[in-house]
Order: C-alpha cells, then sequence, then structure tokens
C-alpha cells in the first residue's frame, strides 16, 4: 500500500468546469510544445479520423501533451437537468503497484520517495517501450519519432522546491488539490456523500485501493463507466517477464531497441527535451546551439516539417527584445 | 458588478440567466463553488446547456431571446404569491410612488403612452411620477450652497419635484399596482408558449429564486439573498437594455441589491471593457458616466448644470465634476470667464446614432472616410461583418493598432473581397501587449489595480500611450504650423503627462484622481492630489478627469509609486469574513466594494441578516457601525451635525434616493415588455407589435422598427436584410467558450489554447442533426440572407428542439472565435477543403439591428438554415 507520508493529486469532477487550464498549465510548466502547423491542431474529420464533437482535443495523451481534460455526455432521466456534460483528468495515476517502475530496464522510471510519485529520469530511457505495455490506463507516450517517454511526474522538480503540481496551482475552481493522500482520501470520500444526497447516486471515489493505492485520488460524479474510468485495472501480463529479463542487460535492450529505431526512422532528428539528437551521426546539439545553425534552405520543399521545430525556432532563435 | 467576484461566495441562490460565467469567467468558478458548497442553490437559464450548467442544480432550456417573457413571469409570479420583500421595497423603491393617470401600456400596437408620431420615439412626460409639490432649490443653504460661491459657473439649480405616494398601496396608479396589471398577462403558460421552457421548470426556477425574499419564520431574519449573473447573453438583443432592467426590478422586489451575496452581477469580460465603460465607451457620454455635450440641452456649460444636475441625491453634485473634468482638460487655459473651456468640447449632434453599427452606415454614405481602430477587431466582431468589409473597402484610409494583423487589418484578404477593386490604404502599427506594458487595470467588481511591466514591447511596438502622444504630437504641430478651420480645442487642450520627458501612465492616473492645481507642481512630479471626489469644486480649484476614480491614487508623499497608492495595495485581510478585503486594490467608488450597501440593512438601520452586516445603527450612541464604505449622506457620514440617522434615501444615485422599479429613463419604454428577436420563427402573442418598435434598424438613418413597419419600407433595402422563418427556420445564437476570447487576436496566437479548441463548429442536437441528415464528423454549411459560412458540427444530447407556440422549434450555437486570418488555426477558407470563398466568420450572418438604447447589435437571436456541407 501507499506509504502514510505519499502525497496525492486531488481531482474532483464535480467542482471541475472543463477549463482545461491544468492541461495548458501542464504545457507551460513542462515545456510540451503544440502543434503550429497550419491548422494542424484541426481534426481534419475524415471517415477514419470522425470529429469527436466534443470540447476535448487533444483527442488523447501524446508525447507534447500528458495531461488532457476528458469531455463526455450523458442522459440523466433521474435528475433534473436531464442530460449531463462529463469532465475527467485523463493523465498517469500514479500507482504504488507501478507496472511500468517494476519493467523499466534501466530504472529511468523510479517512485520519488518524498511523495510517492512515478518520476521519470529522461537521461536514463532508452526506449524501450516496455513501460507503455505494462501500463493499465495506457499512459506512457513516445509519440513517432520521440524516443523518451513522456508522461506526467507530479511535478516532483515543483514539490520539492515546495510548490504543488503546475496543474494543481491554476485550477481556479478548486477541483484540483494537493496534500497528504490519506487527507486527499478523506476528502474524497466527503464528497461522494455530497453528491449522492444531491442526487448523483453513481458517484464514487477512485484511486484509494486500486493498484495498491494510486497518487491520484480522483471523485467521479457520475461513476466509472461515463467517466470513461478503467474499472479493476490489473498489471499487465508482460510485467512479470520483463522481470525475469530486466536483469539480463538494459545496454543490450538499448542497442537493440537503437538499431530498431534506425530501421525505421532513418536519417531522421529527434527533439528530447532542450536537446536535440541526430541519430545517424550520433551528434547532440542543445537547441539554441542547434537553431542558431538551422538554415531553413536545408529544408527540401515538400518535406514534411516537425512541428517541434518551429515553435522551438520562434521562441528561442529569435533574436528578439524583451523577455528579460 | 453591484458587488464583485468575491461576493459571490456569500449568495444563496445563484441565477446565471444570459451569462456562462464559469466557461467566459473561469475565475467566477472559484467564488460560485464556494457559494455552492455552503448549500447555495444554483439555476441556470440559458439556450444551450454550457459548462456553467454541468455545475448547476436546476436547468431551464429557453428560447433565445425570450429573456423578457421568462423574467415577466417570475415578476408576475413573485407578485402573484406575495414572495417580494415588504419592508424592502416599501421603504426603498418607487413601488409606493404615483404615476401620471396618462402612463398606459397599448396592448393592441404594442406602444407605451407618449409615442410621438412624428419623430417615431416617445415623449416621457406619461412615464413620470405625479407631483406632490415643488421645492425650489437654495442657493444661499443647504445642498446647493456651494453653487453661489465664486469661480462656480451659474446655473439654476433644479426644484425638487416631491414625487405623490401612497403607502397603503391603494391608489390603481402607484408603481406596484401598475406593475401587477402589467405583468399579469405573463401566467405560466404564456411564459411557457413564448420560452419553450415547460411550466414545471418554469415554476421551480421562480419558486426557487423567489425565496430570497422570504422571511425566515424562525429566526426572523430576511437572511436569504441571490445574484444574478449576466453577461453579452443579455446585453446582444434588441431589447437588451430592458433585459438588465429585469433584473434591476426583480432584485428590488426581492431585496437583493445592496446586500452581501446579491445585487445585479454585469461581467465584463475583458477587465477594461469596464474600464472602457467608465471612460466614456459610448458616444453621448463623458468619463464617470456623465453626459458629453451635445447641441440641445447640454449645447452650453449653463444648459448642462441645469439639465444634468440632480434635484436631491449625489447628483446634485455633477457641475463639480463637470468643472474638474474641464480643469483637467484644459488646464490653466480652463477659467470662469470661458466658461471653464466647455465650448471647445465638440457637441455630440442630438438625435444621432455614433454607435458602431451607424459607424458603417456612415462609411457607405461618404461620411466618415477615415478609420482609427485602436484594440478591436469590427471586421470579425461586429454584426454582419460581410457589411463591414464592404464598408471598409469605401475607405480612403484605415488605421489598426494591434500586436498582430487582424481580420481588420487585413479584410481585403477576405476570400469574398477583390484587393484590385480596393482603394483603401490600410497602416498598422504594432501595439504592446498588456504584459509590456504599465498601468491600470480595473475588473468587473470595479477593483482597480496597477500592473507593472514585465517585458520590453516586442521590437519596434509602442504601447498605446506612446502612439498616443507621438500622434498628438504631430496634431499639435500641424495645428500650430497650418492653423486650420478650429484650432482653438486642440492648441489649448492640456497634455503633460511625462515624468522626466518619456510619457508615462503615473501622471495620467494623477489626472484621475484629481489634484488641486494651485498647489501642485506637475512639472517636477509633485501633484497635490485630492483624498477622493468629495474633495471636488465646481469653483476651478480642482482638476479631475474621472471623478469615480478618485482616491484611487491619493498619496501625494509618492507620487511616482504606484505600490504606495491604494491602488497599489495588496494587503489580503478581511476582518468582516465577507470576502470584502478592503485593503486589496481600490474598489471605485471611495473604495465601496458593495454598492447601495445602505440597503443591507432595515429603514431602522438593523442589518437584515446578523450574519451578513454591511453596516448598523447604534441608536444608543447614535452613530453607525460601519463594515463597508457607506454609500448614503453624500459620503459625508460625520459631517459637522454628527452622523445621519437611519431613513429610507437607500439609493442615493436617484433624485429620488429610491431604487426604480419602473423607470422613465429608457428609450423604449418605462417596463420591460416581451417583443420577438428581429428575426423570430414565430409570432409575438404578447402584444401587437411583433419587433421592438423603438428597435434600431437603419442607425445612421435614425430609423426604428416602429418607424421602418409604418413607412412600408422593406427590410431587405437595409443592410441587415431580414430573412423570414420560411427560408430560413431555425434560431442561431453565438457564443464565446472558455479556451478562446473573442476574436481569437490573442487566444488565436496561443498554439496550446488553439490545440484545446482548434476550430469553429456548429452546436447541433441530435433530432436536427438526424433531420438534416449530419452525422459525427460531418460539415454544415450555415446561410441566411446575409451571410454563408462553412463550419464543423458538434451533434450533442445538450441542445433540444423545443416547443413554441404549439410549433417544434430547433435552434443552434455558433461559436465566433475563428475566421479567414489566423496564427495557426483558421476557417476552411483557402480551398483545400472545397469551400472556397468562404470568410467562415460567424458574424457574417449577425444582423446588424440593435438595442435602443445602447445600440448593441443582436447577436444573440437570429434565424439560419443548415445543410449538409
Amino acid at each position: 500500500m501507499a506509504k502514510a507520508t505519499d502525497k496525492a493529486i486531488y481531482f474532483d469532477s464535480s467542482l471541475c468546469t472543463d477549463c482545461k487550464g491544468c492541461q495548458v498549465a501542464c504545457k507551460c510548466w513542462n515545456n510540451l510544445p503544440s502543434p503550429i502547423g497550419v491548422n494542424e491542431n484541426q481534426n481534419k474529420a475524415t471517415a477514419e479520423n470522425p470529429y469527436i464533437g466534443s470540447y476535448q482535443n487533444p483527442p488523447d495523451l501524446n508525447s507534447m501533451t500528458r495531461l488532457i481534460m476528458r469531455c463526455n455526455e450523458v442522459e440523466t432521466p433521474d435528475l433534473q437537468k436531464g442530460v449531463g456534460l462529463v469532465f475527467s483528468r485523463r493523465s498517469c495515476k500514479h500507482c504504488t503497484d507501478a507496472g511500468c517502475v517494476r519493467v523499466c530496464p534501466p530504472g529511468a522510471l523510479y517512485h520519488d520517495e518524498e511523495t510517492g510519485f512515478v518520476a521519470v529520469d529522461q537521461s536514463k530511457c532508452i526506449g524501450c517501450h516496455y513501460c507503455a505495455t505494462a501500463c493499465p490506463y495506457d499512459v506512457p507516450r513516445f509519440y513517432g519519432e520521440k524516443r523518451f517517454i513522456e508522461k506526467c511526474t507530479g511535478c516532483v522538480d515543483r514539490v520539492q522546491n515546495g510548490l504543488k503540481p503546475a496543474c494543481v496551482t491554476t485550477c481556479q475552481p478548486g477541483a484540483l488539490d494537493f496534500g497528504q493522500r490519506s487527507e486527499m482520501v478523506k476528502k474524497a470520500l466527503g464528497r461522494v456523500e455530497v453528491l449522492k444526497a444531491r442526487g448523483y447516486k453513481d458517484a464514487c471515489a477512485y484511486g484509494i485501493n486500486e493498484m495498491d493505492g494510486l497518487h491520484v485520488i480522483s471523485v467521479y460524479k457520475y461513476g466509472l463507466d461515463v467517466h470513461q474510468e478503467v474499472k479493476e485495472p490489473k498489471l499487465s501480463a508482460i510485467v512479470p517477464l520483463s522481470e525475469v529479463a530486466k536483469p539480463l542487460s538494459a545496454v543490450g535492450i538499448a542497442a537493440v531497441v537503437a538499431a530498431l529505431g534506425i530501421s525505421f526512422i532513418n536519417g531522421r532528428k529527434y527533439d528530447i527535451g532542450d536537446f536535440r539528437y541526430d541519430e545517424v551521426t550520433g551528434v547532440q546539439t542543445k537547441h539554441g546551439e542547434f537553431y542558431e545553425q538551422f538554415d531553413p534552405a536545408e529544408i527540401k520543399a515538400g518535406e514534411e516539417q516537425e512541428p517541434v521545430h518551429e515553435i522551438s525556432r520562434r521562441f528561442n532563435g529569435d533574436k528578439r527584445k524583451g523577455g528579460k | 458588478m453591484t458587488t464583485h467576484w468575491n461576493d459571490l461566495k456569500n449568495t444563496d441562490v445563484i441565477l446565471h440567466c444570459g451569462s456562462n460565467s464559469v466557461e467566459n469567467h473561469p475565475v467566477s468558478a472559484r467564488w460560485l463553488n464556494k457559494a455552492h458548497e455552503n448549500g447555495a442553490k444554483w439555476i441556470v437559464v440559458d439556450p444551450r446547456y454550457t459548462r456553467t450548467a454541468e455545475l448547476a442544480d436546476i436547468y431551464c432550456r429557453i428560447r433565445s431571446g425570450t429573456d423578457i417573457a421568462f423574467y415577466g413571469g417570475m415578476i408576475n409570479y413573485i407578485l402573484q404569491h406575495n414572495m417580494w420583500q415588504r419592508d424592502y421595497v416599501l421603504n426603498y423603491t418607487n413601488a409606493t410612488y404615483l404615476l401620471e393617470p396618462e402612463f398606459e401600456f397599448d396592448i393592441e400596437n404594442g406602444l407605451w403612452s407618449g409615442y410621438n408620431e412624428t419623430t417615431g420615439k416617445y415623449d416621457t412626460a406619461s412615464w413620470h411620477y405625479q407631483t406632490e409639490e415643488v421645492i425650489e432649490a437654495s442657493t444661499t443653504s443647504g445642498t446647493f450652497a456651494w453653487a453661489s460661491e465664486p469661480g462656480v459657473p451659474e446655473f439654476t439649480p433644479p426644484a425638487f419635484t416631491k414625487p405623490k405616494t401612497d403607502p397603503t398601496l391603494k391608489d390603481e396608479m402607484c408603481v406596484l399596482n401598475q406593475m401587477k396589471k402589467h405583468y399579469s398577462r405573463y401566467d405560466l403558460e404564456t411564459v411557457s408558449a413564448i420560452t419553450g421552457a415547460d411550466v414545471e421548470t418554469l415554476e421551480l426556477v421562480y419558486k426557487e429564486y423567489g425565496k430570497t425574499g422570504k422571511k425566515n419564520k424562525k429566526t426572523g431574519e430576511y437572511d436569504k439573498n441571490g445574484v444574478i449573473l449576466y453577461a453579452l447573453g443579455q446585453t446582444q438583443h434588441s431589447y437588451g437594455a430592458q433585459n438588465i432592467r429585469c433584473m434591476g426590478i426583480i432584485q428590488l422586489l426581492l431585496g437583493n441589491v445592496g446586500v452581501p451575496g446579491g445585487g445585479v452581477a454585469a461581467l465584463r469580460g475583458k477587465p477594461n471593457v469596464q474600464g472602457a465603460t467608465d471612460m466614456c465607451m459610448m458616444p453621448t457620454d463623458m468619463a464617470g458616466y456623465l453626459q458629453w455635450p451635445n447641441t440641445t440641452d447640454k449645447k452650453s456649460i449653463r444648459a448642462w448644470c441645469e439639465s444634468q444636475t440632480y434635484s436631491a441625491g449625489y447628483y446634485t453634485n455633477k457641475p463639480k465634476f463637470l468643472v474638474s473634468f474641464l480643469k483637467e482638460f484644459f488646464g490653466e487655459n480652463a477659467q470662469l470667464e470661458n466658461d471653464y473651456g466647455y465650448d471647445w468640447l465638440p457637441k455630440v449632434p442630438s438625435g444621432v446614432d455614433f454607435t458602431i453599427s451607424s459607424t458603417f452606415e456612415q462609411m457607405a454614405a461618404g461620411i466618415i472616410k477615415g478609420y482609427f481602430c485602436w484594440g478591436m477587431n469590427p471586421a470579425h466582431s461586429t454584426g454582419n461583418t460581410k457589411n463591414c468589409r464592404d464598408q471598409l473597402a469605401q475607405l480612403d484610409w484605415l488605421v489598426d493598432s494591434e500586436w498582430h494583423p487582424t481580420t481588420t487589418t487585413e479584410f481585403w484578404l477576405a476570400p469574398d473581397m477583390n484587393p484590385k477593386e480596393i482603394n483603401t490604404t490600410v497602416y498598422f502599427l504594432p501595439a504592446a501587449l498588456i504584459y509590456e506594458k504599465p498601468g491600470t487595470i480595473l475588473n468587473s467588481g470595479r477593483w482597480l489595480q496597477y500592473r507593472y511591466q514585465a517585458v520590453e514591447p516586442y521590437d519596434q511596438s509602442k504601447t498605446d500611450f506612446e502612439m498616443c502622444d507621438l500622434l498628438w504630437k504631430e496634431l499639435v504641430k500641424l495645428y500650430e504650423e497650418e492653423g486650420g478651420t478650429n484650432p482653438d480645442p486642440i492648441l489649448n487642450t492640456k497634455w503633460d503627462y511625462y515624468v522626466d520627458g518619456k510619457i508615462d501612465p503615473r501622471p495620467v492616473s494623477w489626472a484621475m484622481n484629481g489634484y488641486r492645481p494651485g498647489s501642485s507642481d506637475l512639472e517636477n512630479a509633485k501633484p497635490d492630489l485630492c483624498k477622493n471626489f468629495t474633495e471636488l469644486k465646481a469653483d476651478g480649484s480642482t482638476a479631475c478627469a474621472i471623478w469615480i476614480y478618485s482616491g484611487h491614487y491619493n498619496n501625494s508623499e509618492a507620487p511616482l509609486d504606484p505600490s504606495a497608492q491604494p491602488i497599489g495595495s495588496r494587503i489580503k485581510d478581511d476582518p468582516s469574513g465577507l470576502g470584502l478585503y478592503p485593503k486589496w486594490a481600490y474598489a471605485w467608488p471611495m473604495n465601496r466594494r458593495i454598492l447601495y450597501n445602505r440597503a443591507a440593512s432595515d429603514i431602522n438601520g438593523k442589518p437584515w441578516t446578523a450574519s451578513k452586516k454591511l453596516n448598523e445603527w447604534h441608536e444608543d450612541t447614535k452613530a453607525w457601525d460601519r463594515v463597508d464604505v457607506p454609500d448614503w449622506a453624500a459620503g459625508t457620514v460625520g459631517a459637522e451635525n454628527g452622523e445621519n440617522p437611519p431613513d429610507n434615501k437607500a439609493f442615493f444615485m436617484t433624485w429620488e434616493q429610491n431604487g426604480r422599479l419602473e423607470s422613465y429613463g429608457m428609450a423604449d419604454g418605462p417596463l420591460p415588455e416581451h417583443f420577438e428577436p428581429f428575426e423570430s420563427p414565430t409570432e409575438n402573442i404578447l402584444n401587437g407589435s411583433q419587433c421592438n418598435p423603438m428597435m434600431r434598424t437603419d442607425f445612421w438613418g435614425n430609423k426604428n422598427y416602429e418607424r421602418v413597419t409604418r413607412d412600408g419600407d422593406d427590410f431587405s433595402s437595409l443592410s441587415s436584410n431580414r430573412g423570414d422563418a420560411e427560408e430560413f427556420p431555425y434560431v442561431a445564437t453565438t457564443y464565446s467558450i472558455t479556451e478562446h476570447w473573442q476574436t481569437g487576436s490573442q487566444t488565436g496566437s496561443c498554439p496550446a489554447l488553439t490545440e484545446a479548441i482548434p476550430t469553429q463548429w456548429l452546436e447541433i442536437s441530435e433530432e436536427l442533426a438526424k433531420e438534416l441528415g449530419l452525422t459525427y464528423g460531418d460539415k454544415a454549411r450555415v446561410w441566411n440572407s446575409r451571410g454563408d459560412i462553412i463550419v464543423d458540427t458538434l451533434i450533442t444530447k445538450r441542445m433540444k428542439p423545443l416547443t413554441i407556440n404549439g410549433k417544434t422549434v430547433h435552434q443552434v450555437g455558433l461559436t465566433h472565435h475563428f475566421g479567414f486570418k489566423g496564427e495557426y488555426s483558421f476557417s476552411y477558407s483557402d480551398g483545400s477543403l472545397g469551400y472556397e470563398g468562404n470568410s467562415g466568420l460567424t458574424n457574417d450572418l449577425t444582423p446588424n439591428v440593435g438595442d435602443p438604447n445602447t445600440g448593441i447589435p443582436e447577436y444573440k437571436a437570429f434565424l439560419v438554415n443548415i445543410e449538409k456541407a
């Protein structure tokens, strides 16, 4: 079970207004870009990829997005309003029994001592994608060319400096909170009673016992189904297998994965946090250095451009006044 | 707001009508959630089930544009069921006042008494009170003693016409009785037929809200208060101002004005919308809600003082604010001998409309040839943007000041425009954003705060005050060198807002606060600042640009340090526990947090609710215990003869000093009456006029709906080009979402926000989608007699058809944040999706007709047709 000293993020769907302040604050604090090609954000609504008809975007987590607000609709014939707009927070839930931590060969994923959050040391990540397979909530993302894992860390960097996670700090309606896990559990159970008394008969708390206790405690106003929550999360079968394989050699796996990577995406460059990595030359450059070298004329006509290039160039390479 | 954001937590019933504050004023949710957690009931009345509705307890769906029917039903319900707060209404409102015997509403033609066939407007004489006696004003003693002092411009203070009242309410001409009669037609069934809300829901809402007027039988206190939150969903109708009047009436009837957790909460979008309104956004306004000189009753300083000064209440002081304003405007050049420069101010021609819709009509007529567009984006935001583009193309020049080119700057790039045929020269002035400049900011709760510059302006962009300064210097130079037809107003204007030779907002703050020119040395940054507006005088010894802000920057010891001023104060103390935070920022007027707070106590000065005390009279000590800054007795409580004991004068900004249930101040009627929108799917069943007879349909031609229909004019000859329900069967309304701000000129340039909502859509019910053969992922063509756009569809359970006067009516919602211009996202106008020539601007569809009091266009209710694109 989660330690008595553990901390947790609290999410109350009944106070949430779906303003997406958390989604945006997460991007701001963690330097995560958004697509900025013209109309690239727009869901082009093809037959394979229909416009989802809700306030939710992006449709799911991706390598640039660690947190999204989900939006669903439900008919509520028992209530005066007759209809409900369902808000759910989708991000890492920071399991106590975290499959991702258990399978991670180089130990890039680990439990933060102070909080119990599942944090990431990206410098150790070898891009094996084991964690993605092991996660009962389908959270870790690599997305296309990006090799390193991208997922919520609970803003341990902020917490260690006495701040709350970025999403919690920005939340105006008071739907998010951060504190002692035991306190958050108590708060959630209290809220469920309030909501039930208001007629939300399926209201429930989530995360108290799941995966030996999550570090995100949620209050779901309309119950698990409507909030699109995993009912009985289980460790993936791969976890015990990988745990056997893990001591073999993290380095070996890294080599294999790197080789695979080259064959899949020959000659392409990655953006990793503040660094760029060219897989062919093996050259690693800092953003600033790279963009000073960057010559737009090098881009061949018709070649698809990585959006991350664009945003970094605009905000780092640009010689602008101000910003002091 | 008569109240402020934090005060929302004190309320017992929240009523959202015509606002979606959880989405469009996200921080409001913080305080609303607190109230809700404390047990408040939350009601949302809206055509769409919004994110605000999701947080509420009760949702009432109404047809867009039927708010007066909804409110009229509530007024009727409150009066019929005796839910009004008797002690409050009888003492603090004009309920017992007798109206002129001619006062009448003609149901047959939908007109009030006093309609003038020749002018097409109302003569409001019959909407006034019967007079008990006329008391001439004295200038030797009493209220107007200052008017005979040296230096004060000559004028005759108005006589007080004491209204006749009947406290027993037996006289049928009593305001309350006339209201009962007028609203008796708004029974539940009629209101249900008009609005589409079912009778049960209406009754539930009326009952819940009406409870705020009831006495708690156990404690004997009137302990429940309700707040009504409104925004553009109320104002953007051809009877928008009457919608707001409805709220005022209901809040007065239930004793909800002036009390904690009560009030009429006008939610302003951009923080400085409140500031802009204060600073004379309306063409006939002067700063601080005074009236700008005109060509009739305000053509001279004497005429202004005589027509504008009230016979009682705080507006007896108006000449002091005018003269102080003139002293700031013209400095030393303003002297008693030249009427303080009054005649240099341009006079707004009386009876002519200069609101935004009129502006484009004047371009069409060739009257306006050049246009300064500063911090707004009318080619995206005005009603009927197609018309706007066409008229901008008639201009010789257009100057646009923005932080990047917007729809307006590049209107000629619209897919339906031909740049070859447009000769308008466009000048673009790159402007600094809010974070790149220091200055004052004001929120909906009237809180003024000083903001410091975070970063230097980008590249060559300049702050607004720098641009103004450059423009000003250039203008003065031209007048000095070349003369011109009328150089005096320009050359006599005072312009000295510099610190160390650079234009600076701090001297502007001194001007707004007010100072004594005689003992000030502005050049050396030594102003002798006024404490607040009670120190302003009409004899030319004080200067003040906007009297209501006086007091926000009054520390003469540190005139260059905003943090040492009330406006810079950031102390989080809340001694009352009511969220007043008296030392956090500065609330105009006088740092008063809740307006009309005298009404928070009864006629004897005892708070209606002990736990919600804003003031209390102690008979033993003959003194008031004040929690908020008092607003009675002209703010001079504790004057020479001790404190003023409690009386019935709770609304000191009217000359009656009572709240107006009935008002003769409106252009379109003394009591709100339901009319259908300009474009409606149904007939008006409440009276003989389909639309508001005074609705502005032809702004520059100065014709209202009544005139146009009576003269037999064809609406299709107007640019608003009315469509009818046969051709365009669906009711449409426009709205904003959390993720974007209005025309998106700022939010549309933030990648994370454009990602959060990347597109414009048509919000449509599953029922109508099925009828039209639309399914998830389809695009829809939405068109009417003005415009034609392609948008995404958002098919939702949250929209439902309504039954209106026995027929099924569908309504749809349209967002308006994207268009043919956009940094990262724009409408499908590039032809790549096969929709060439589509501007993508929702406002191509909205009509440029508007409210007769404000000129605000009717964005919120119009007709469209829809098909699968």
